[in-house]
C-alpha cells in the first residue's frame, strides 16, 4: 500500500489481501470524512420523523452534525448545525418543532429554510455591514427514495436514483412495496468501539451468522419453532449475494408469496397472520414491483454505500476505532399494530445494542478494527479470499452476483468501492454502473 | 419519620390494607430489590427470571435529547422503537442464551454491580404495587472494558401464592447515546 502518495491499494481482489491499516490510520480516517463521507449519498432520516411543517430532527453525516427540517412550506432541508458567526451548533436536541433556529450564544437568527433572519445590533454593532445573505446556513443537496432522506454536500454527484442504480431493483421488495409507503421508529443509539468500515463490511458476511450468532438461533429455534440455521444450508442457499455501485444485497428466494418475510419478529404463533397481510397486500405489491419482485424474493442483509446497514440503521464515523451507531426499523404503514409490534420487537430484540444476535458482534468487530494496531499486526493482511473469481452476471439478478450465497465477494468490493473513493479527485474520477435491471411495475424512487 | 424511613415514601397504612403497616412493606419489598441485587450480581439468572410474572412487560424506551418544552418526548412511547421491549419469552431468550456455551457477549461473563435504592411504594387496586427504585449498574467486561448505568425503575407487583412478582418494568436510563458497546446485562 502506498499511504504516502494518497493512492490507496488497500485490497487484492485475486488473493483477497486486505490492508488492516485502514482501520485505525488517523490520517486514512481524516481523509476519508472528506473523500467519502464528504461525497457520497448518507442516509440521515426518513420523512415520518418530520411529519409536520417546521419539524426537525437532529442526524449526521459523517461526523458533521446536520439538521434535518422541513420548513413552512413543507419542503425538506439538511443543513450544517453550525452558526455561520462563531461555528457554534444553533441546535442541541435531537428533535423540535420551530420556524426558527436561535444560536444561543450570540442570538444570530435563522430561518428553517437556512436563511438568516437577524443578527442583534445589525445596525450598531455592524454599522450595518452584515451581508445575510451570504450567511445562510450551510444547506446539502437532499433527495430521498422511499421516505429515507439522503443528503449528499457535494454538487458534483450524481442523482440519488443514479446512485442507487439498480440496487434500488433490490431495495424496492423491502422499501417500496405498497402505495402508502413506511415510517421509521427510533432511533436506539450506541457507542461501538470499532472502525464504521468493520460494521458495514459485516452486512455483507453470511459465513459469521452460524457461529457468531449461534446462541440466539439456537433461543430461537427452541422458542419460536424457526429452523436452525447452519453453515451447511447456507453454503447450500440459493439466496443471492450481490453487489452494486459499493451496495452490497443479499436476495433470498420466497418458497410462496405470502411466506412471512421478516426473520426477525415472526413466530409460531404469529406466522399466519402474516401470511394474511403478504396475502392481502399481494396484488397492490404486485402492480407495485411485477410479480418476481413482488412474490418471489426478499431482502436479506445489505448495505447501502458508505455507512447504511441494514435498511435505515447508520454506522456514523467517530474518530477510527469509534462508531455510533443508529438502529432504525421501518415498517409499512399499513400493517396491522399487532403485526408492528411483533417485527418493533423482533428487531429490537435479535439487533440494536441490547439485541440477542448484535450483542455478539460487538468483540469480533472490535477485533478486526484493532488487529491493526501493533506494528507487528500489521505486517499481515487480512484474509478476503473467500470465492475469490466466483462471481459474475446472473440472467435474473443486476450487479455482480456471487457463486454462492456464502462468499467474501461483497466484502472485496466493498473495500474497491472505498479505494475508488479515496483514490479519486472528484466524482469524474468514480464509476457509475450501467442500469440493466427490469424495473417491472409502477413503483418510482417516491410513489 | 419512623424506622428512617420518610413518611412520604408510601401511603397511609390502611390504603395497604390486610393489617400491614406501611413500614413493613416498605421493608419488604426493599429485601425484594436487595434479593433481586444479588442474584444478578451473583449471575443465578434462572432465579432472578422467576422474580417475573409470565405476562411480564418489560420496557426500556429511548431517552430523548429535548429541550424544556418539549419534554413531554423525552421518554419514547409504546409503539416506537425502544431499548428493551421484552415479554416472558424473549427474557428467557436472553437467560436460556447464555446457557448455550456460546454467547460471546457474556462469555466470559460481565462483573456487575447493582446497586439499588430510593425505594418508593405505591398502592395499586387489588393488592398490587407500584415500586420505584432508582440504580446503579456498573459493569466490568473483559480485561479494561466498563460502563456505568444510572437509571430509575418503575415496577408493577402482584403477590402470585404468597410471592412478589413483578408483571411491568419501566426502565428509564439516564442517558440519550448509550455509552457502551452493547447491553447484555440485565437491569
Amino acid at each position: 500500500m502506498a499511504v504516502s502518495n494518497k493512492k490507496y491499494n488497500v485490497i487484492d481482489l485475486k488473493t483477497g489481501k486486505l490492508d488492516s491499516r485502514i482501520f485505525s490510520d488517523p490520517d486514512i480516517y481524516r481523509e476519508e470524512l472528506e473523500k467519502v463521507f464528504g461525497r457520497t449519498w448518507l442516509m440521515i432520516g426518513h420523512e415520518s420523523l418530520v411529519p409536520k411543517v417546521n419539524d426537525f430532527f437532529h442526524t449526521y453525516m459523517g461526523e458533521d452534525r446536520v439538521i434535518l427540517t422541513r420548513d413552512g412550506k413543507g419542503k425538506l432541508h439538511a443543513f450544517l448545525n453550525m452558526c455561520r458567526h462563531r461555528g457554534n451548533p444553533i441546535v442541541r436536541t435531537d428533535v423540535g418543532n420551530t420556524k426558527n433556529f436561535f444560536c444561543p450564544y450570540h442570538g444570530w437568527t435563522y430561518s428553517n429554510d437556512g436563511s438568516l433572519e437577524y443578527v442583534p445590533g445589525e445596525e450598531e454593532a455592524y454599522y450595518g455591514a452584515v451581508d445575510r445573505d451570504s450567511r445562510s446556513l450551510i444547506a446539502a443537496r437532499v433527495e430521498t427514495y422511499a421516505g429515507i432522506v439522503f443528503a449528499n454536500w457535494d454538487s458534483g454527484a450524481p442523482s440519488l436514483e443514479e446512485y442507487l442504480g439498480d440496487a434500488r431493483w433490490c431495495l424496492d421488495v423491502a422499501f417500496n412495496r405498497l402505495d402508502a409507503g413506511t415510517e421509521a421508529i427510533g432511533p436506539v443509539k450506541w457507542i461501538e468501539p470499532l472502525n464504521w468500515k468493520t460494521a458495514v463490511d459485516n452486512c455483507s458476511d453470511n459465513y459469521h451468522v452460524p457461529t457468531t450468532h449461534l446462541s440466539a438461533i439456537l433461543v430461537q429455534a427452541r422458542h419460536f419453532g424457526l429452523p436452525r440455521l447452519t453453515h451447511e444450508a447456507q453454503f447450500e442457499s440459493p439466496s443471492k449475494h450481490l453487489f452494486i455501485n459499493g451496495h452490497s444485497l443479499t436476495m433470498r428466494m420466497l418458497d410462496r408469496p405470502d411466506q412471512a418475510r421478516q426473520t426477525h419478529g415472526v413466530t409460531q404463533e404469529n406466522r399466519s397472520l402474516f401470511e394474511e397481510y403478504y396475502r392481502s397486500t399481494l396484488a397492490e405489491a404486485e402492480r407495485r414491483l411485477g410479480s418476481v419482485r413482488a412474490g418471489k424474493l426478499q431482502l436479506g442483509n445489505h448495505s447501502i454505500f458508505p455507512n447504511g446497514v441494514l435498511g435505515l440503521r447508520l454506522a456514523h464515523p467517530r474518530g477510527p476505532l469509534e462508531t455510533e451507531f443508529w438502529h432504525f426499523v421501518v415498517l409499512e404503514k399499513g400493517m396491522p399494530d399487532e403485526l408492528k409490534r411483533a417485527l418493533r420487537m423482533g428487531s429490537g430484540n435479535y439487533n440494536g445494542v441490547a439485541g440477542l444476535f448484535e450483542q455478539d458482534d460487538m468483540d469480533n468487530w472490535r477485533g478486526v478494527s484493532r488487529s491493526s494496531l501493533t506494528p507487528l499486526a500489521q505486517k499481515y493482511s487480512q484474509d478476503l479470499s473467500m470465492g475469490v473469481g466466483r462471481a459474475g452476471s446472473d440472467p435474473d439478478f443486476p450487479g455482480t452476483v456471487a457463486e454462492r450465497y456464502t462468499s467474501e465477494n461483497n466484502q472485496r468490493s466493498f473495500y474497491r468501492r472505498w479505494e475508488e473513493f479515496m483514490n479519486a479527485e472528484s466524482w469524474e474520477d468514480i464509476s457509475i454502473e450501467p442500469g440493466t435491471a427490469d424495473f417491472e411495475g409502477t413503483a418510482t424512487m417516491n410513489g | 419519620m419512623q424506622d428512617g424511613i420518610p413518611d412520604e415514601v408510601g401511603m397511609t397504612a390502611q390504603t395497604f390494607g390486610d393489617g400491614v403497616s406501611q413500614s413493613e412493606l416498605w421493608h419488604e419489598l426493599m429485601q425484594f430489590y436487595i434479593n433481586e441485587a444479588w442474584l444478578l450480581d451473583d449471575r443465578k439468572f434462572r432465579e432472578w427470571l422467576d422474580l417475573f410474572a409470565d405476562d411480564v412487560f418489560y420496557f426500556m424506551p429511548r431517552r430523548l435529547n429535548v429541550g424544556r418544552q418539549d419534554l413531554s418526548r423525552e421518554i419514547s412511547e409504546e409503539g416506537d422503537l425502544a431499548i428493551f421491549e421484552d415479554d416472558k419469552t424473549y427474557m428467557t431468550m436472553r437467560v436460556d442464551r447464555l446457557d448455550t456455551g456460546m454467547a460471546w457477549s457474556e462469555d466470559p461473563p460481565s462483573r456487575t454491580r447493582h446497586l439499588v435504592g430510593n425505594l418508593v411504594i405505591e398502592p395499586l387496586p387489588e393488592g398490587d404495587l407500584k415500586a420505584k427504585t432508582a440504580f446503579i449498574l456498573y459493569r466490568s467486561h473483559h480485561e479494561t472494558d466498563e460502563n456505568i448505568f444510572a437509571g430509575s425503575r418503575e415496577d408493577h407487583l402482584r403477590k402470585e401464592d404468597g410471592r412478589w412478582k413483578i408483571y411491568k418494568r419501566i426502565i428509564v436510563l439516564d442517558a440519550n447515546v448509550i455509552l457502551a458497546k452493547n447491553l447484555s446485562v440485565f437491569f
